[in-house]
């Protein structure tokens, strides 16, 4: 029939009845609707039908000889947890009603049915069940977001990234991601918070520098109604806003002292008092913190509190600079021409070799952010479809090439610096990916030189 | 149960009064359709003779049943007999039907019960009652034909569960309902409801 032949696909019913005016009043009606039909006197031939092909939809009379509708719906149910099993009967009665329901119907009707509410119950059950299924499709594509990720990079150094994310994701402890301007720590936190048990609840980002002391405070554990002139309404601040998700606090390192003591007693106590309010609201969030500064250093100074860095800094991800991981330039480079190249609908770009050249000699100040402005600004001024030098920014033009090591012990104090950049200092690991001992490292470490920066933990 | 095979081409629509039709009332919807589907539609005697078969504990006449008789009434080949009532027609397990076809049946079966805006507590409308019942012939000779229902909710296969959506599904058949339609009542597709087309 082509009105069906142009219709979505329907749901599949099973109607299980042992009085064939049914199966056959129904079996007409649904078929008629252009659903798939197939029907069954009893409970065996149901379970018979059932085993040979899934079914999303079960109209199960209650009152049948031998095996009764409940327990049926119950095997159904065992065998197929999707299926949504509705009860027939020709009694209402609140008993009825509560046993079909307790037993896990979704619903029941009681015959003779009027075609009006049958109608509506099975349009009922059509658009739940497609809400249900848009929804496991929207978990199935977040978890494969936040499994591939945006953080794009084979290095050593980024590889141990993903490995640091993967494990973190897992607990629920407090995570300090340092790394200079533009390195992504924010792709970070998301990717930590997408991994994690509460991926399906928010995440909210403050970003701690762009706010005045007073806002932020407003900002983050919120404020009741006249608060302060201006604050009409009360207002959830992040943390009750991020309730069971992650709260994401960029640039830690630029808040106030006062700011410094309230999120300190948050962190401790997992629960804000509004400003202007006395009410301590228990909150349940994970705390993702990033900084560029050296927070340590700032503890020294007394410029940040001592509690609260050893609080925050619970498990480190140190994000290297995107001149120590040259091997990562191409493959950024590379992705974010796709993804840009698609949303301005010029596909197909590649980089000539030259442009792929002074991509991988310039130094990159502005890391990974001035990496994705430079191709933005390479497929906007371009001819597609190749990226050429000229297309580059100035800077990146001029680049003079990386100077080239002169000795083999230049060689080899450059990728033992390398070496133990990408493993955060850790000698062990360092030593490990060099393939030599720990006392052979520290000996080539004291050799060259070498001093771990204030700022690695 | 509907006969089993392709529908026969449908040549011809007769009306037959049961239950005690008006005959002014059947002539009236006989003539309607004759303006609106270009096939010959006739209004037959009414079938005085037949045993109404009543589900006394509900007070309505049992559908299937009765569209069982007419579908054993002796007639020509492609003419679909038309039973219209005014009595409420619902079966065991459906509590009423505006009308009752098989696809790929020789019969239908339409009542005018509620139909009838008076069945809802409001005045009686006469005109309002006839199209309702044009619309509601036109869906179960549509059914006869072989066509099931039309997700389309402006074209006359749409399901109609409450008498307002048979005002508004309309009366014509859509593109690809026309399409279905075999033989002569499906030559031109739309044809079968316009007005004077």
């Amino acid at each position: 029939m082509s009105a069906d032949s142009a219709a979505p696909t329907r749901m599949s019913i099973l109607v299980v009845d042992d009085e064939t005016i049914v199966r056959e009043s129904l079996g007409g009606w649904f078929r008629d609707d252009g659903y798939r039909v197939d029907t069954a006197e009893s409970a065996s031939e149901a379970l018979k039908l059932a085993a040979e092909r899934p079914y999303d939809v079960a109209l199960i009379d209650i009152k049948m000889p031998r095996m009764d509708g409940l327990e049926l719906q119950a095997r159904l149910l065992e065998a197929m947890p999707d299926i949504t099993p509705i009860i027939m009967t020709a009694y209402a009665s609140v008993e009825t009603a509560v046993r079909a329901l307790k037993a896990g119907a979704y619903d029941y009707i009681v015959k003779p049915f009027d075609p009006d509410e049958l109608l509506h119950l099975i349009q009922r059950v059509e658009k739940q069940r497609a809400l249900r299924a848009e929804n496991a499709r929207l978990k199935q594509s977040l978890d494969e977001a936040a499994a591939t990720g945006e953080i794009v990079g084979k290095s050593p150094a980024m590889r141990r990234i993903h490995e640091l994310i993967r494990t973190v994701a897992a607990t629920d402890s407090t995570v300090l991601i340092r790394g200079d301007s533009g390195t992504g720590k924010e792709l970070v936190a998301r990717a930590i918070h997408g991994a994690s048990g509460r991926r399906y609840n928010p995440l909210v980002a403050v970003h701690c520098g762009a706010l005045a002391e007073g806002v932020l405070e407003s900002e983050l554990f919120g404020h009741e109604q006249g608060a302060f002139t201006g604050a009409r309404y009360h207002h959830k601040g992040k943390f009750e806003q991020a309730d069971q998700g992650t709260v994401f606090l960029d640039e830690i390192g630029d808040i106030s002292a006062h700011v410094q003591v309230e999120l300190l007693r948050v962190l401790e106590e997992k629960q804000v008092t509004r400003v202007g309010g006395k009410r301590a609201i228990p909150v349940d969030f994970r705390v993702v913190a990033a900084t560029h500064r050296d927070l340590s250093a700032m503890v020294a100074d007394g410029s940040f509190r001592e509690d609260l860095f050893y609080r925050l800094n619970v498990v480190t991800i140190p994000l290297p600079s995107l001149r120590d991981r040259i091997e990562d330039i191409q493959p950024l480079a590379q992705h974010f021409l796709g993804r840009l190249g698609s949303s301005m609908n010029k596909r197909d770009l590649r980089f000539s070799p030259g442009a792929v050249a002074a991509l991988q000699a310039y130094t990159w100040p502005g890391n990974v952010r001035e990496l994705q402005n430079a191709v933005e600004r390479a497929i906007v001024l371009g001819t597609p479809p190749i990226i050429d030098v000229p297309d580059l920014p100035g800077s990146v033009r001029g680049a003079p090439a990386l100077p080239r090591p002169r000795t083999l012990a230049d060689v080899e104090r450059q990728h033992i610096e390398r070496a133990l950049k990408d493993n955060g200092w850790n000698i062990s690991q360092a030593a490990a990916e060099l393939n030599i001992d720990r006392s052979t490292l520290y000996h080539k470490i004291q050799k060259y030189g070498l001093a771990r920066p204030v700022s690695a933990s | 149960m509907p006969p089993e095979g392709a529908p026969a081409p449908v040549r011809c629509l007769e009306l037959r009064g049961l239950g005690g039709l008006p005959r002014e009332l059947g002539v009236e919807l006989a003539s309607q359709l004759s303006r609106r589907v270009a096939l010959p539609c006739r209004l037959g005697e009414g079938l005085d003779d037949l045993t109404i078969p009543w589900m006394d504990e509900r007070s309505q006449v049992d559908a299937d049943r009765l569209l069982g008789l007419l579908e054993q009434r002796d007639l020509p080949p492609g003419t679909v007999l038309v039973g219209v009532t005014t009595l409420d027609i619902g079966n065991p397990i459906f509590s009423f039907f505006f009308g009752l076809a098989h696809r790929g049946g020789r019969a239908a079966l339409v009542s005018l019960a509620r139909l009838d805006p008076v069945f809802y507590g409001l005045d009686a409308d006469p005109a309002l009652t006839l199209e309702r019942a044009v619309r509601e012939v036109l869906h179960e000779v549509g059914h006869v034909a072989g066509l099931g229902h039309c997700h389309d909710n402006a074209c006359v296969m749409h399901f109609a569960s409450a008498v307002e959506l048979i005002d508004v599904r309309g009366e014509d058949f859509c593109d690809n309902c026309a399409v279905d339609l075999p033989g002569s009542f499906g030559s031109g597709a739309r044809h079968v409801g316009v007005n004077g087309s």
